[in-house]
């Protein structure tokens, strides 16, 4: 298993379209992907658990991936983050 | 007598149509036991429903993308995600094998588990997530027993542009169908400026008012209502006060769009005769697509991160197969495409921890082509790319954030290997594709005339360049109100950038906001901007204003104003720009 750290710096935090982008990023791999906020973690692959994480402009997430492809998926999922998933903000 | 009803604006603009109130049918979601023997068929029955379900919105999510963009799609494809989010699916599919219940039932303890979660969140837009939870299962639920189905849009004429739909609710999918119809207006009982059919209404131009309490009970079949989107408030049996003002505003307002028409196919040029460039930001095939119809002179700005983030960085073909539909699409209008500008540490050792940690401010780290003059590779397979792209139409190539010549010097180098590795595999490229800059950094904007020799134009994201100018995160709500346009250090900046770029005769444009918002053009124009690339949405609004602007004038206000600026710091720029127009 590898793990990377990031802060969320898009405005709008982890809404729903960030959320949907993270999802379907991370379904493209088949490591498993977790999201740990604190003492919570969730599925990088299911929506409601991204969502209800109520990551905003500023919190600090940890991304662990385990399985085969991790590297290339943690790779994305943390550009992803610091693209602010493709938002202008 | 007038009743005015009042709820959540959510969506902007007014609406003067007939009242349609919309029956709905409340599934009754009871339990039923079912035997050890038809498990697994029950379990296909919920999987069938699932998958008509997806069908249904992947359809919608498609058709809207194409007609509206893909940010309204996305808000769909969120419904889709949850369809298949295995919290739903797995425990749905748990609990009927555990508990031997109906598929229904199944699915209504899941919703109330998930809607517990979300409900115990802080976060008032996280919260309202629910709701889209609850749609999507009730979506579910519908597709379980087709008979008893909730059926919205049975009695619903094709044509509702003069309608006002009225509903107890409306899921954005159902939002979706009404604005295929052309509806007028809408107004719901629940929801709030937070859910995504609110979300949706705006991007979609409806206006909308949401939460509005009994409005099912209060208004009646065909009456006639007024919609203030703005105010949150419709009007049932307006009087003849109302009606006029309403009808007035609705009468401006369509004739400023009609007077945005009326200008497409003619020029932008100024009252002074001086043809100015008008192009576009976009990347997506319905933004090119929209580019065209609107008359841009070119793509200003072809961002291509989005070929970045699907996982494995893109290969040289794939790349190239976006940019040849993208200048097919285009029709001969030049195309300028932007190299990665990524913030993401994405070079192999990138997993070193400890650095990604010190990255601890990327606006000012290691990104765009700073971090491709050290991927060369990744960097390399991009520039080829392009290149190859050169010979398929007028292609221009912009490199972001630069801030020396020495970059510069190591782009063209590695143009130059580029342009040697397609020779040896004989492919065809424009040797003469011009490579420009973006400027950004004011130390490049104060350089312009050492980076100018280098460079065969300039393009000024004006975005970041205020936000390292003003050291002014913009989207910081605490400090936003410091990103000012016209703060005489920036106003002095962007004069400087143009009056040098125009001296060392290189071409200069603008592909920041500003260059999209109206209120801005008139004072670009008398800096001296003649080339301005903004989202293809506002091209007509900016064309007007270049077309009832007289540049010598403005530019003459703007000498006055910079002499007394130091005298006068109250005075606003642009109103004394405007001003300027009107004297003779």
């Amino acid at each position: 298993m590898i793990a990377a750290d990031v802060i969320i710096v898009n405005k709008l935090g982890l809404h729903a379209r960030a959320a949907s982008r993270l999802v379907n990023c991370a379904s493209g791999f088949a490591a498993e992907i977790e999201i740990v906020r604190g003492t919570r973690s969730v599925n990088a692959k299911s929506i409601m658990g991204v969502l209800t994480l109520a990551a905003a402009l500023g919190t600090e997430l940890v991304i662990e991936a385990d399985g085969p492809d991790e590297q290339q998926a943690l790779e994305a999922v943390v550009a992803l983050f610091q693209d602010r998933f493709g938002e202008d903000e | 007598m007038t009743l005015a009803l009042t709820g959540h604006a959510v969506a902007r603009g007014i609406a003067i149509g007939r009242c349609h109130l919309v029956e709905r049918n409340e599934l009754d979601i009871g339990e039923y036991r079912i035997g050890v023997d038809e498990v697994e068929r029950e379990i296909q029955r919920y999987r069938n429903a699932v998958e008509a379900a997806r069908r249904q919105l992947e359809e919608l999510a498609g058709r809207v993308i194409q007609n509206v963009g893909i940010g309204a799609g996305e808000i769909i494809q969120t419904h889709v995600l949850m369809l298949g989010d295995s919290k739903l699916q797995d425990s749905t599919e748990q609990h009927i094998r555990r508990e031997f219940c109906n598929a229904e039932w199944a699915l209504q303890m899941q919703l109330e588990q998930i809607l517990s979660e979300f409900r115990s969140l802080d976060d008032a837009y996280i919260r309202s997530r629910g709701e889209d939870v609850a749609q999507v299962v009730r979506l579910i639920q519908n597709k379980l027993n087709e008979e008893a189905a909730d059926k919205p849009f049975e009695n619903m004429p094709d044509r509702l542009a003069d309608t006002l739909v009225i509903s107890s609710e409306l899921t954005p999918g159902e939002l979706a169908i009404l604005h295929e119809r052309g509806v007028g207006g809408i107004v719901t009982e629940h929801g709030g400026p937070h859910s995504h059919t609110a979300i949706l209404a705006s991007s979609f131009g409806i206006p909308a008012v949401m939460g509005v309490r009994r409005a099912q009970a209060l208004l009646r079949e065909g009456e006639t209502l007024v919609l203030d989107g703005g105010l949150g408030v419709v009007y049932a049996d307006p009087d003849e006060a109302i009606h006029s003002h309403y009808h007035q505003v609705q009468r401006i307002t369509r004739r400023f769009k009609k007077s945005l028409e009326a200008i497409r196919d003619l020029p932008a040029s100024s009252l002074d005769g001086q043809l100015i460039s008008l192009q576009a930001n976009a990347e997506r095939p319905a933004e090119l697509q929209l580019a065209r119809e609107q008359g841009a002179n070119g793509i200003g700005l072809y961002r291509t991160e989005f070929l970045y983030l699907q996982g494995a960085p893109p290969e040289e073909e794939d790349q190239l197969a976006e940019f040849a539909s993208a200048i097919e699409l285009l029709g001969g209008i030049p195309l300028t495409i932007r190299t990665l500008d990524l913030g993401a540490d994405k070079s192999t050792d990138y997993l070193d921890f400890s650095q990604l940690r010190r990255c601890t401010n990327p606006a000012l780290g290691l990104r765009a082509v700073r971090l491709c003059l050290r991927d060369t590779d990744l960097f390399k397979t991009q520039l080829r790319a392009i290149l190859r792209a050169s010979a398929l139409g007028p292609v221009r190539c912009l490199i972001p954030m630069l801030t020396s010549v020495q970059e510069i010097r190591m782009v063209r180098f590695l143009l130059d290997e580029a342009r040697e590795e397609l020779d040896a595999r004989s492919m065809a490229y424009d040797p003469d594709m011009p490579i420009g800059g973006m400027i950004e950094v004011p130390a490049a904007a104060l350089a312009i005339i050492e980076l100018a020799p280098h460079l065969d134009f300039i393009s000024v994201g004006t975005n970041d360049l205020l936000q390292y100018a003003l050291a002014a995160d913009r989207v910081d709500e605490q400090v936003a109100h410091l990103y000012d346009p016209q703060h005489p250090g920036v106003v002095r900046l962007l004069r400087y950038i143009f009056r040098e770029a125009n001296a060392s005769r290189i071409p200069a444009t603008v592909c920041g906001e500003v260059a999209g918002d109206r209120q801005y053009t008139r004072l670009l124009l008398a800096l001296g901007l003649k080339d301005f690339s903004m989202h293809p949405g506002r091209l007509l609004e900016v064309k007007q204003v270049v077309r009832e602007t007289d540049i010598p004038k403005a530019k003459a206000a703007l000498t006055r104003w910079f002499n007394t600026t130091s005298t006068e710091t109250g005075s606003s720029l642009l109103k004394v720009i405007d001003d300027s127009q009107r004297s003779g």
